[in-house]
């Protein structure tokens, strides 16, 4: 039974509540929101400690929106939230970025919340990652199991590693499959990155194009090799750090060592490159040319967990 | 293999324009349509709307066509000295602009079955330009096949007679093809064009000092081709000797080009590889042999005011001591392409 992380800003009435842990805490706080209010109103969200004019924002926005039902249990999500240990600012911050969570029901929402618990978001990172990236909740349990499966199961990333990934990436639980996949391999069969640079640099912030791209520039160029079957490379290769977390100017100027005028066309070649052999190959088979060898990575596309990697040398 | 021996040879070669040429040589080439003066261009307006423009005309200073006056290109402002150097008239080829990536479309045949356009590398067109040939000139293009420079040649409308040769005899095939696809019929007569596939090195002994312009456009290790292409590629373990030899062949046929030359005449060596044993090595080869062997003296004809004149096009290497080179470059991937141009004093 963990310790909720209480805020100082909650009003009166919801605090008396929260001395004990998380899984008694909130059927009764839900109980006591729904004797107590039934109806949204401007009096209602005052009294959870919203600024009048974050009040007048937020019941703008659930009057708005289509159907009953959002009135209804928008209160029992926002106290979800506080319970979480947000503030009302950022509650507000939060649902103006992200107006979906208003149709989360909050039993979902708290569920939700649980897992990403247990996946390792500790105090302090699960806050910061759901103020940041609120759109996090709106995703359904399942899809997130998949994608914490493939990353530990496929990529072989550990827990701790999965959680760092939720943390500093948490989009990748949006991310298609297959595209994630693609994007694993690539970085680890190509550019013979491991799990922890790969976690290091955040590398699931960017998009797979954006590391193909700078990657296959370095490498045409010739200052990126892939490493041999002893992990060996005649060249030093740069660090992914160093290709993926600097600005594009930074890039081809100091990595890659070219002008920009070369890296703009360079973009705009490859993209044509990608979509013909999308197009001859089909978006199932995934060729990684590496010089003289080239591997090819087949998968099927549909079925993760029976997903089976062979390599055709 | 290729990559691995170009990184190897080139790194050293050309030092810190290497990575730039490399990755220009593994990405897209670009290519220029050759204008077909024989067919009606109604390709050509369609072009011009997409931005294509001719690079024979846009370079930097007009070229001097007029072949019966000393000709100077004059250029618009700049201390560049007035230049010597004629180009071959009539040739008109389009591009696309710098970093402009769209390709073109296959060219269409008139009424009369003739195709607009040729697609080639631009910078292929640049030994014809220097070749300067002139009207009623007689000039023989020792390894034409697959006829891309010999249908430059013919553009230009210049020649009165052209003898284009190719060892091998599938070649001249494609070759004959290609000149009957975009030339009437009238114009390649037996008079006017003879079609040969001769060993090219045994030239002297079959003419010697017969051709006002001679072009030796040898078979080299074709870089470009040679990354791509797996099929029969020239670094392959089974072409090692063919490959080592190339310089010497390649010597042989500029030799037997000069021989076929007539005094006064010029000769254009040209290749589609960066590497210098193969371009300034040979030319100085084949020089030295001229003169041991043959008592004959060459002058090495400057190609910098074309190279300047082009710059607005091509990416020249700089500090050539002889000849000059195309480089690819993302921004006008064109070449390699290597040039010198010789003219028989004896």
């Amino acid at each position: 039974m963990e310790m909720v992380w209480i805020s100082s800003n909650l009003p009166s009435s919801l605090s008396c509540r929260l001395l004990c842990s998380v899984s008694n805490l909130t059927p009764s706080l839900l109980q006591h929101n729904k004797r107590n209010s039934a109806e949204l109103s401007l009096r209602s969200l005052l009294d959870m400690g919203f600024t009048e004019y974050q009040a007048e924002q937020l019941y703008d926005s659930v009057s708005r929106m289509k159907g009953g039902n959002a009135a209804k249990h928008v209160l029992s999500t926002l106290s979800v939230l506080f319970v979480l240990g947000l503030n009302p600012t950022t509650v507000h911050k939060l649902l103006d970025k992200c107006p979906e969570l208003y149709t989360v029901k909050d039993v979902q929402l708290q569920q939700r919340i649980t897992q990403l618990r247990h996946l390792g978001l500790v105090e302090g990172s699960l806050q910061r990652t759901v103020s940041h990236y609120p759109k996090i909740l709106t995703v359904p349990m399942k899809s997130v199991k998949s994608v914490v499966q493939f990353l530990r199961e496929k990529c072989l990333f550990t827990t701790q590693q999965v959680a760092e990934i939720l943390r500093d990436s948490p989009a990748v639980v949006l991310e298609d499959l297959d595209q994630l996949e693609y994007k694993f391999q690539y970085v680890y069969f190509r550019m013979g990155v491991k799990q922890a640079e790969m976690v290091k640099c955040r590398l699931f912030r960017f998009s797979l194009d954006n590391v193909r791209c700078r990657h296959t520039f370095l490498e045409r160029r010739g200052l990126y090799q892939t490493p041999d079957k002893k992990g060996q490379t005649t060249i030093i290769n740069p660090k992914l750090d160093g290709i993926l977390n600097v600005d594009e100017g930074t890039f081809t100027a100091d990595v890659a060592q070219a002008s920009p005028e070369e890296y703009d066309v360079f973009q705009k070649l490859l993209a044509r490159e990608w979509k013909e052999e999308e197009f001859e190959h089909g978006s199932g088979v995934i060729r990684l040319k590496c010089d003289d060898v080239r591997v090819t990575l087949t998968h099927t596309a549909s079925d993760v967990d029976g997903a089976i990697w062979f390599f055709d040398f | 293999m290729a990559l691995q021996h170009f990184d190897a040879t080139y790194s050293a070669q050309l030092g810190a324009l290497w990575p730039s040429i490399r990755v220009a040589l593994l990405s897209e080439r670009k290519y220029g349509a050759l204008l077909n003066h024989f067919s009606h261009n109604l390709d050509v307006e369609e072009l011009q709307a997409q931005g294509c423009k001719d690079f024979i005309s846009n370079g930097e200073g007009k070229p001097e066509e007029d072949s019966s006056s000393v000709s100077t290109v004059t250029h618009g402002g700049g201390s560049r000295q007035p230049s010597p150097l004629r180009l071959s008239p009539n040739i008109r080829c389009l591009v696309f602009p710098r970093g402009d990536i769209t390709r073109f479309r296959p060219a269409r045949p008139d009424k009369f079955g003739l195709l607009s356009y040729y697609l080639l590398d631009a910078a292929s067109i640049l030994p014809c330009l220097a070749l300067d040939v002139q009207e009623s000139h007689t000039v023989l293009d020792l390894c034409a096949a697959p006829g891309g420079k010999a249908l430059v040649l013919l553009q230009t409308q210049s020649v009165r007679f052209l003898c284009a040769n190719d060892l091998s005899v599938s070649r001249t095939s494609r070759l004959k093809r290609v000149l009957q696809s975009y030339v009437p019929k009238a114009l390649l007569t037996d008079d006017k064009l003879r079609i040969t596939s001769f060993d090219g090195t045994i030239w002297g002994e079959i003419e010697r000092n017969a051709f006002d312009r001679v072009l030796v456009d040898v078979p080299c290790t074709t870089d470009r081709h040679s990354l791509m292409e797996d099929d029969n590629n020239i670094f392959s373990r089974s072409r090692v000797g063919e490959r080592r030899s190339l310089p010497q062949l390649q010597a042989e046929l500029l030799l037997a080009g000069i021989l076929a030359t007539c005094p006064g005449g010029d000769v254009l060596y040209s290749t589609c590889t960066l590497s210098a044993n193969q371009n300034q090595a040979v030319v100085q080869q084949a020089v030295q042999l001229a003169e041991e062997q043959h008592g004959i003296q060459l002058q090495v004809i400057s190609l910098c005011p074309l190279a300047q004149m082009f710059s607005n096009t091509f990416h020249f290497a700089p500090n050539l001591h002889l000849g000059e080179m195309v480089i690819p470059h993302l921004a006008a991937n064109f070449g390699p392409i290597y040039l010198c141009k010789l003219r028989r004093l004896t």
